[in-house]
Order: C-alpha cells, then structure tokens, then sequence
C-alpha cells in the first residue's frame, strides 16, 4: 500500500529476479505474473506443461524444469504429458506404461524401449482355452502366459507332445495310444 | 481465492488460455488490437486447454489439467464457478450451446465426449466408442449440430452429430493428420481446421462437402476460431494467436503475448448472441 507513506509501504514481489507481482483484489493474495520462462505458479514454482521440476526447491533440491521423460513413449501433441513435479509419465503411448513408460502396459510384452513402435509392446492375446484362469496378461519380456496342465507355447495355445483336448478348457490329458500301434 | 479480474470493454474479443491465464484480445472490425490484449483471469498453478464463451451470461467457461476439472467465471468480474470436478481424467477441448444451456467436452483419457448443463448436473455421456485423442469440439445450436476433431496419429477425423450424439459420421479423414483446432463459422456455414501435422488451414462446408485449402505451410496450431470472415489460432511454435483472412487465406496479423510460452485453446466473445432460434424451442 502506496498510500500510507512510511517506509515498509511497499515490498519486494516474492518472485524470483525478474518476475513481476499483483496484488490480487480482495484476497490480498500476493501472485508473481511473469515467471521466468519455462515456470509458473504463484511464486513461479511449477514447471510448464511439458516439463517437470522443482525450481524453487520447495520439496528439496533445487530441480530446475526439464522436458518429460517418457522413454520416447510420448506424443508431443498430447498435452499433460507428465507430472509438472515429479516427472511421472501420464500419457504413455504404443501401450507402455509404469513411470518412465519404461515397461509394456498389462495384457502386453516385449521391450517397451525398442527403438521402433513396431518393436515394443505386443499384446498377449493368450489362448483362453489354455491359459490358467483365462488370464489376459503374461510375462512382461518373453510373453510367456500362465498355461493349464500339459499347455505349452508362448499363448498357452496347444498341447504338450503326447497330449490332447486342449478345448477342455482344463489343461490337456495324456493321449493313452496303445505303443505298438503308433507311430509316437 | 478470487482471481485477479479485469472486465474487459464492450465488444467483441477474443479469449485464449495460457498456461494459467485467460487472456482477451479486443477486436476493431476484425483486427485484434494488441494494445488492448490484459490478462482477465490470471490462475497460477492452473493448466488451461479449452475455452468457450456463454454470450448470454457472459461468461467463460475452460478446461484445465492437473488435477483436471471444468470451471466458469464472468468475464466481468467474479468468483470462479466449479462446474464439473471429478469424473474427468484429461477434459480437452469445450463448446456451449448458448441456446440449449448445455456445455460439451472431450476428454482426451476417457476417450469420450460428454453433455452436461451450464452449472454441471444432468450430465451424460453422448459419444463413447471410436475416439483415440478427441480434442476440439464445436456446437452449431441453431442447427442442432456437433462438429469435433480426433487427432489419432493412426486414423485422424472430424466428425459430426447431432447434440444427443446421435447421427454420427465422419466428414474428414483423408489427408489429415494432427487437426488441433476446429471453428465453425454460422453466417458462411463454413468448418475450418487447423493441422499441425500437415500444416494446413482448410475450410468447408459440412452441407456439401467442398474441402478447399486455406492457407499451407503453417506452423504448430492449437486452438482455433472465428469470427467474420476471420480464422484465428492459436500456435505452439510461434506462441502467437495468428488471424487469417478466409478470403484468399492470408495472414493478415499475428499477436504475441509478452509471456513466450505455449497457447492453447481460443474462442470468440461475441458482444451479442449470434441471431438463431433454439432449435428445440417446439418441445
């Protein structure tokens, strides 16, 4: 306040140099209006979209903002792409996930940082006939799905050698040919 | 805590996101005057995507991300208004049927596209199947009509509907690659889009289905409207709101705010509500 006349009448914006501060009408709420680029926030404490940081150091070290780090599993046209803070990925693509989008998303395997999206995530697509409990997920870098009794192949999709039925649903049974007149 | 609000004059302007601030620019004819642009909602902390303005209420509404919520506030003066707070993931672009009172937005992680009334209830969702990344969304009230753009890096469209969602069909899906921004123009009947991926402005029109290219080689376009025989949109590169004349498709200003940092969505502030009649004034 201007007005009063004494020494404290105006004060420093609590912004860092080169930003400017407002008053906010009735609140009294001091804001900074012109963070220094790439932040924002009332004291100029968050990071832009697209970026992540701590540039004040509110929660510890002095993190100054940077671009998300999404293992190229990021679409520069989304926007919200990771958390402003933490960095948290949020907008994983070519079904990735986790907080780097650094692994394949559930139901999905394979190298979630190949270099090519053709190259990383695949979906399970485990048989249903053969897969434990008709799961949909499998195992996050071979595929392998959780196959019934006597199941093998990476989908849980056909019988152990020696072993049939596999529409049981159940697992396969044993085939029982009479070893003189077969062939295996 | 109530933002720093700023009533802008009478007339019509333009109203676009920043980061945490709405901004205006008032037009003179249809040149912005950069001169005039203020900050009327200044909300630090806020992610703003879309905009869209109520000209009967005056008042504008906006989607904003992390956390996400949808939000109003008079555009002269007054506190911000929650409309909706929970249930949306990542609410992008938003439209208001000035004359059925209701508010329409996609949401960009629900993959959908929502209807509710001006103050949030009676909500529901109307298209649910078949988005990847919905972003822009526009009402035509008089025509009881939808217009939205998906930027589905495999399948990117522009799609129509009625306001209940119903009749859906593509209008656009060749030649298309990031159309970040749709206007409807109501006096030309004219659908213009702005591409960030083959950085064309094209326009046309929904009845007939004429496509013709506006403007080429464009930058990185967000958020776009119109008024008039104007486009303007706003750009992620430049960090510009850019007017284009859609006689001849030229540039013909651009306004760079004094903070350099992304734009997203835009809309037009009429002085008055376009002329048009409720089209659900019989029932």
């Amino acid at each position: 306040d201007s007005t009063k006349g004494t020494d404290e009448d105006c004060e420093a914006c609590p912004c860092p140099s080169g930003a400017t501060c407002a008053v906010v009408p009735r609140t009294a709420e001091v804001v900074c209006t012109n963070c220094p680029p790439g932040t924002t926030g009332k004291r100029c404490e968050l990071c832009d979209d697209g970026f992540f940081g701590d540039p004040l150091g509110q929660k510890g070290a002095v993190r100054a903002c940077r671009a998300c780090k999404c293992s190229d599993n990021m679409d520069p046209n989304a926007v919200g792409n990771c958390d402003r803070e933490t960095g948290e990925c949020l907008k994983c693509i070519h079904h990735t996930d986790g907080f780097f989008c650094d692994r394949c998303k559930e139901g999905f395997y394979g190298n979630a940082l190949a270099p090519s999206p053709a190259d990383k995530c695949k979906a399970c697509s485990c048989s249903p006939l053969g897969t434990q409990g008709q799961q949909t997920s499998c195992a996050q870098v071979t595929g392998q799905c959780p196959c019934l009794p006597q199941v093998s192949g990476r989908d849980c999709s056909v019988c152990e050698p020696g072993f049939y039925n596999l529409a049981s649903g159940t697992g396969c049974e044993r085939c029982s040919c009479d070893n003189i007149g077969s062939t295996s | 805590p109530r933002p720093n609000v700023q009533p802008p004059p009478s007339g019509t302007h333009l109203v676009f996101a920043q980061n945490g601030r709405i901004e205006h620019i008032p037009l003179e004819g249809y040149d912005m005057k950069p001169d005039q642009a203020k900050t009327v909602l200044h909300l630090p902390g806020k992610l703003i995507i879309g905009v869209a303005y109520d000209c009967v209420e005056k008042m504008v509404y906006w989607t904003e991300i992390s956390p996400s919520s949808i939000n109003k506030a008079s555009l002269e003066g007054g506190d911000i208004i929650p409309v909706i707070e929970s249930g949306v993931t990542s609410p992008e672009g938003i439209a208001v049927d000035h004359l059925g009172r209701n508010i329409f937005w996609t949401d960009s992680s629900t993959d959908q596209i929502e209807v509710a009334s001006m103050d949030g209830s009676q909500r529901r969702v109307i298209v649910a199947t078949d988005l990847v990344n919905p972003r822009a969304i526009i009402a035509d009230p008089p025509n009881g009509n939808l217009y939205w753009a998906d930027w589905d890096r495999e399948a990117p469209k522009i799609e129509t509907a009625y306001m209940d969602g119903t009749n859906r069909r593509v209008l656009v899906k060749d030649n298309l690659s990031l159309p970040n921004g749709l206007t409807y123009e109501p006096q030309s009947s004219l659908l213009c889009w702005a591409d960030a991926g083959t950085r064309i402005l094209e326009c046309m029109n929904p009845g007939r289905g004429d496509r013709r290219k506006m403007t080429e080689g464009i930058q990185y376009p967000f958020g776009m409207t119109s008024y008039g025989k104007n486009l303007y949109y706003t750009d992620w590169d430049r960090q510009a709101v850019v007017a284009v004349d859609t006689n001849g498709g030229r540039e013909t200003s651009e306004f760079l705010p004094l903070k350099r940092t992304k734009l997203y969505g835009i809309t037009t502030a009429y002085a008055q509500c376009p002329a048009g009649q409720n089209y659900c004034a019989a029932n």
